[in-house]
């Protein structure tokens, strides 16, 4: 499928996925948001991909939902759970649910759900001018794309009820501060480092780090106990892995290990 | 004491949609008696079932905000059937639905933290949506130092609020912790100079009080089911109450003016 408001770029396991609407700061219309479903629906599945990036083309990661989009229903009767059933929600739980790392570049302004895709990502960078707001109570709606979930793990409830009731604009600083974001760098130093931390990821034991990812989709909602079963299954898994053998092979010749994904 | 003294335990005021109450036993650092408790209660029901009230402010008279539940008074109730203190009594009768009826009141709380917020009265200040705290106030977990634990959601919003392994830390040794560390933690929004405390809190009250009501209330409600629900609930969650609020008054006002590059004007419908 070819793509207009995304672009995608595969190259030796690493998928480059980059938000195209620059001169709406990549705000989401219907067609992107189209497009960003059926594309994570294709990562999760496309063996070749062993990571992704995720950024934004131009000055802005992502300013939320379009609200100038013409193909937007803005009549008193739409239904605004509708897009989130059929096209949101469904790229959120792809984002959570692709067994490959995510990691996002954030180049600029991630607002409203702009801000949900750098939190659902599972490795957020940010360029030191980017800045995070939950834009929704502003226009009298709530927060999305999961950012009622995300928030209150992210920074804690207190910061969680501050962010969405009084929608301030946070720079990237701040966020790495609060831990919501794991890194701050330089702009002109951003996609570089994310791009080298992306490659390090496409590069690494795949297995590994998707029970990594599935352990701490699992961590919040279960007991200790439940989880000390869960890293014993996710282990014993592990342990019969290509990639574990080479792991311990290369730890103990103390040479660099290389990771098939297997 | 309030009880015996002609001033009330608690002030009501009512000003452009922001209901204020001041805990008002300065003498005692407004420790909770049950009098005190039970205008709470009132108070929050009143706020529940009057629509014109849009926010609710709690705050201290006096030097602090609140010292918890009057240990030498009648805060800490009734004696069980073995002759022995039932301090679960007076939790279930009033301090549990003062806390619910803070989290679950469909409209922002704000907590001006004035002054020593300690035991329940600490708890009091976290359970609201919005803490503001003076510079010189502080939030203080003393429950340990008398052989109890963290109550009127201690348990419940550390962990939420600071992560696990500084609720613990608090919890155990009781420490007493400054406005400012509060603020660093995220236990509380935000420390601010003294003489700033109230026109600030005054100032993010009116502002919440004139925001989208409806869209607070559904920030509330989805805040509180995250901390059980899996992410893939809270989706549906946030499908549902987004429906909702898509069809709200205050939600076209919203878009019209981010299209026009306008301030809105909400009305809470």
């Amino acid at each position: 499928m070819t793509y207009e408001k995304i672009i995608l770029a595969k190259s030796d396991g690493l998928a480059t996925l980059t938000l195209n609407a620059p001169d709406k700061l990549n705000a989401v219309s219907r067609k992107m948001i189209a497009e960003l479903k059926e594309c994570w629906e294709t990562l999760a599945t496309d063996s070749t991909v062993r990571a992704v990036l995720l950024t934004g083309a131009g000055r802005g990661f992502c300013a939320g939902a379009d609200l100038a989009d013409p193909d937007r229903d803005s009549s008193a009767t739409a239904d605004s759970g509708a897009a989130l059933d059929k096209f949101f929600n469904p790229v959120i739980r792809s984002m959570r649910a692709i067994p490959k790392p995510i990691v996002a570049a954030v180049n600029g302004v991630a607002a409203g759900v702009g801000m949900s895709f750098a939190m659902a990502a599972d490795i957020a960078i940010a360029g030191k001018s980017a800045s995070f707001l939950q834009a929704f109570a502003r226009i009298g709606l709530m927060p999305d794309g999961g950012s009622t979930w995300f928030l209150p793990r992210l920074v804690g409830d207190a910061r969680a009820r501050g962010l969405a009731m009084l929608a301030p604009q946070i720079p990237a600083e701040q966020a790495r501060q609060w831990g919501l974001i794991w890194d701050v760098v330089e702009d002109a130093d951003l996609m570089n480092t994310a791009t080298e931390v992306a490659r390090k990821l496409a590069d690494g034991p795949t297995l590994s780090l998707a029970r990594i990812k599935d352990a701490m989709n699992r961590a919040s909602g279960n007991t200790i106990s439940a989880q000390l079963d869960v890293e014993r299954d996710f282990q014993r898994e592990l342990g019969k892995s290509a990639d574990f053998k080479e792991g311990v092979a290369a730890f103990l010749a103390k040479r660099k290990p290389t990771f098939k994904g297997k | 004491m309030g009880e015996t003294s002609d001033e009330p335990p608690l002030l009501a005021a009512l000003d452009g949609g922001v209901l204020t109450l001041t805990l008002n036993r300065p003498e005692r650092l407004n420790a909770m008696s049950r009098e005190l408790i039970g205008l709470m209660i009132e108070q929050l029901d009143r706020a529940l079932g009057e629509s014109t009230i849009r926010a609710v402010l709690i705050t201290g008279a006096g030097r602090g905000f609140c010292a918890g539940a009057d240990l030498a008074g009648t805060g800490t109730g009734a004696v069980g059937a073995d002759g022995k203190p039932d301090l679960g009594a007076v939790m279930d009768r009033l301090y549990n639905p003062m806390i619910r009826a803070i989290r679950e009141l469909p409209k922002p709380v704000i907590a001006a933290v004035n002054g020593v917020a300690a035991g329940g009265g600490a708890n009091l200040a976290l359970a609201c949506d919005i803490v503001l705290a003076a510079r010189s106030a502080r939030f203080d977990q003393a429950f340990v130092r008398i052989s109890l634990i963290p109550d009127l959601g201690g348990t419940w919003f550390l962990p939420h609020m600071v992560g696990d392994a500084r609720a613990r830390a608090l919890g155990m040794l009781g420490a007493s912790v400054p406005a400012e560390e509060a603020e660093r933690m995220g236990m509380i929004w935000q420390a601010v100079e003294d003489r700033e405390l109230m026109p600030q809190a005054a100032g993010l009250a009116h502002r919440l009080a004139a925001g989208p009501t409806l869209s607070y209330a559904a920030i509330k409600r989805a805040l509180g089911a995250a901390a059980t629900n899996a992410l893939d609930r809270q989706l549906d969650l946030e499908r549902d109450s987004q429906r909702a609020l898509g069809r709200s008054a205050d939600f076209r006002e919203g878009v019209a003016a981010f299209l026009a590059k306008r301030p809105a004007a909400f009305t809470g419908q």
